[in-house]
């Protein structure tokens, strides 16, 4: 235990981006009125994924490490679509995966919102269209928001949420 | 003999069985009007999911068959379908009538059943595990997947393999680099060329860094899914570290478009600084991990394979190797002279596996600092010569095994079999005797890939 204390103190804190925190704090100012009572000063997530290659998950699942730490911004990952505000797809949507897509879309409460994350669901990855694949997440759901790149980077997708909250 | 693969070509005027051996390959040819084949799964119980596979792609009849359902084509499906036949060219295919599909359940007094999936509560891929539970404990698992088919094979056919490649680098994101080696494989055989030793060098140091990569993610969240949360802060943050590695020497944090047919220069003293300080943070981790006895509590005995039963399934990977199989692609004497030590355990359990992942990334520290010396080569490419050609590699996840047909200089059949193709099949021999609550523990110890597996 004395030596796990020792490495952490040393260790520090490696969190990056204060940037961050101030465009945060600013787009606080911003976002008034309805929206902030309805996301109730946070912004839960629910990721799903539709057909990609894993990487965009990766890059979701860094944003935990200690270097980006997203929740100190009030966005979070949630277990269940009943739980969530926006709903993140990634991934070609699979004709497999289709339906599944839809029941959780469904399950999640209003207000509601998409954000497409990567460049999988909006079919300009490098994966041409098969009979596997349903085409452009956008053709079969309301997209609120996209955040390209292959996979986008942890500062992308930060970038992305926060431009979602502008738009909003 | 150990069974690698088995899958169908569509030659035309015939279709084409090939059953790929670690010590033979058998090639037969089946009339198009009625083509069956004999099941060989009372042998090799992974063929199962090769031989429905092949059914469902290509409509071929498997005699003596014991599992007849299908396995791509899920419930939506229509039937009469067979997509991978040359004379299939449709783009959209419509959603048929909801046909249910029949788990392996097991029935009895007190007896449930608990669907889990395709959407999981975490940040993962989608996928369906199917218990049969009394109580808390597993009596039986099911494993369905293929949520996530994007019908590669068919997608990169009548493409060249320069054309395929941004394709074949996206299949699985985890082990890219494993892919784009064994593409270069076969494109330097089509080519008829023999790759230089710097080109090899320079690729097999991206390999090691995916692996190290993909490892340390896992050595964070394996203790994390026992509850022990700071084991992930502590590797997640090398994992990023490792990823910036990957960036910097490549461009792309996952090495995307990293495999071409030229070396570039290395920082070779600030990857020689970061490899020294990774090796010191490694020994503290494992200073530290291995003395926690909460955690080996729940490591050691959780989801056993038995070394006859990874032997009989035909496991490839860590998960093989955890189980005192030694299967692994760099036992050969390039990886061997680079300072490549197989690393095994006899347990088969959590633990095994765990262990295995730490001394592999030990291992990849050493085998990186060998292949930093990399002068620079640029390789021209004559144009792919026809023929059928095909190549290994080990990705962090096993053994990976691609094999292109060309014709007319474009791809004429693509099949690759990921590692986890063959050790999902073996997944659900680990859960009897375990409770529902180690599942997730066992299934994130064998880290197997979704999208690799389900194409």
């Amino acid at each position: 235990m004395i030596r796990f204390w020792e490495k952490r103190i040393k260790t520090g804190m490696v969190t990056e981006h204060p940037e961050f925190d101030v465009e945060m704090a600013e787009i606080r100012q911003q976002i008034k009125g309805e929206v902030k009572k309805k996301f109730a000063g946070s912004l839960a997530i629910r990721m799903v994924d539709s057909g990609s290659c894993n990487a965009c998950e990766a890059e979701c699942n860094a944003l935990s490490n200690p270097y980006y730490d997203l929740e100190r911004l009030g966005i979070h990952f949630v277990a269940s679509p009943r739980h969530a505000d926006v709903m993140l797809l990634s991934g070609v949507l699979t004709f497999n995966m289709y339906h599944h897509v839809m029941d959780a879309w469904e399950q999640i409460p209003e207000p509601k919102w998409i954000v497409t994350l990567g460049d999988c669901p909006a079919m300009q990855a490098p994966f041409q269209t098969t009979f596997a694949i349903k085409g452009p997440a956008a053709e079969h759901l309301p997209v609120a928001h996209h955040i390209p790149g292959c996979p986008p980077s942890p500062e992308q997708i930060i970038q992305g949420f926060l431009e979602f909250l502008r738009k909003i | 003999m150990r069974l690698i693969a088995r899958y169908a070509k569509d030659l035309g005027e015939a279709f084409e069985v090939v059953t790929v051996y670690d010590e033979m390959t058998e090639t037969v040819r089946l009339g198009k009007d009625e083509p069956v084949i004999g099941t060989i799964a009372t042998k090799h119980p992974t063929a199962i999911w090769f031989e429905r596979k092949m059914r469902d792609d290509f409509g071929i009849r498997i005699d003596g068959a014991f599992d007849n359902r299908p396995l791509v084509h899920q419930e939506r499906f229509p039937k009469d379908i067979h997509p991978m036949r040359k004379d299939f060219t449709e783009t959209v295919v419509d959603f048929a009538d909801y046909t249910p599909y029949k788990y392996e359940a097991i029935g009895g007094d007190g007896v449930f059943e608990m669907a889990v999936g395709p959407i999981h509560a975490g940040i993962i891929e989608p996928g369906h595990f199917h218990f049969s539970q009394a109580g808390e404990d597993i009596l039986h698992q099911e494993v369905l997947h293929f949520y996530k088919y994007r019908a590669i094979e068919k997608m990169v056919e009548e493409m060249t393999l320069e054309e395929a490649k941004p394709i074949i680098e996206r299949i699985s994101g985890n082990e890219s680099v494993a892919y784009q080696i064994a593409w270069r494989d076969i494109t330097a055989q089509a080519a008829g060329i023999e790759l230089p030793e710097p080109i090899k060098k320079r690729h097999a140091l991206l390999l090691e860094l995916e692996r190290v990569i993909h490892h340390l993610t896992d050595l964070g969240f394996i203790p994390n899914d026992a509850g022990f949360g700071a084991a992930l802060a502590f590797c997640s943050k090398l994992a990023e570290e490792a990823r910036r590695k990957m960036a910097e020497l490549t461009g792309h944090r996952f090495g995307f478009g990293a495999v071409t047919f030229e070396t570039s220069p290395i920082d070779t003293e600030a990857m020689k600084k970061w490899l020294d300080y990774l090796e010191n943070e490694i020994a503290w981790f494992t200073d530290w991990i291995i003395d926690i006895p909460s955690l080996w509590d729940r490591f050691d005995t959780t989801g056993r394979l038995l070394p006859q039963k990874a032997l009989k399934y035909d496991c490839v990977g860590v998960v093989a190797r955890a189980s005192g199989i030694a299967v692994d692609r760099r036992l050969n004497p390039f990886y061997i002279d680079h300072g490549f030590k197989m690393a095994t355990q006899t347990n088969g359990d959590v633990g095994a596996r765990f262990k295995v992942r730490l001394e592999e990334v030990r291992n990849s520290i050493v085998m990186m600092r060998n292949f930093l010396d990399v002068e620079p080569v640029s390789v021209d490419l004559p144009t792919p010569n026809e023929g059928s050609y095909t190549a290994y590699a080990e990705s962090s996840l096993g053994e990976l095994f691609m094999a292109i047909d060309i014709k007319e200089g474009k791809i004429e059949r693509f099949f690759v079999r990921d590692p986890s193709f063959v050790n999902w099949q073996a997944l659900h021999l680990m859960m009897p005797g375990n409770i529902i609550a180690d599942f997730p523990l066992i299934n994130k110890s064998c880290d197997l890939s979704y999208a690799g597996n389900d194409l």
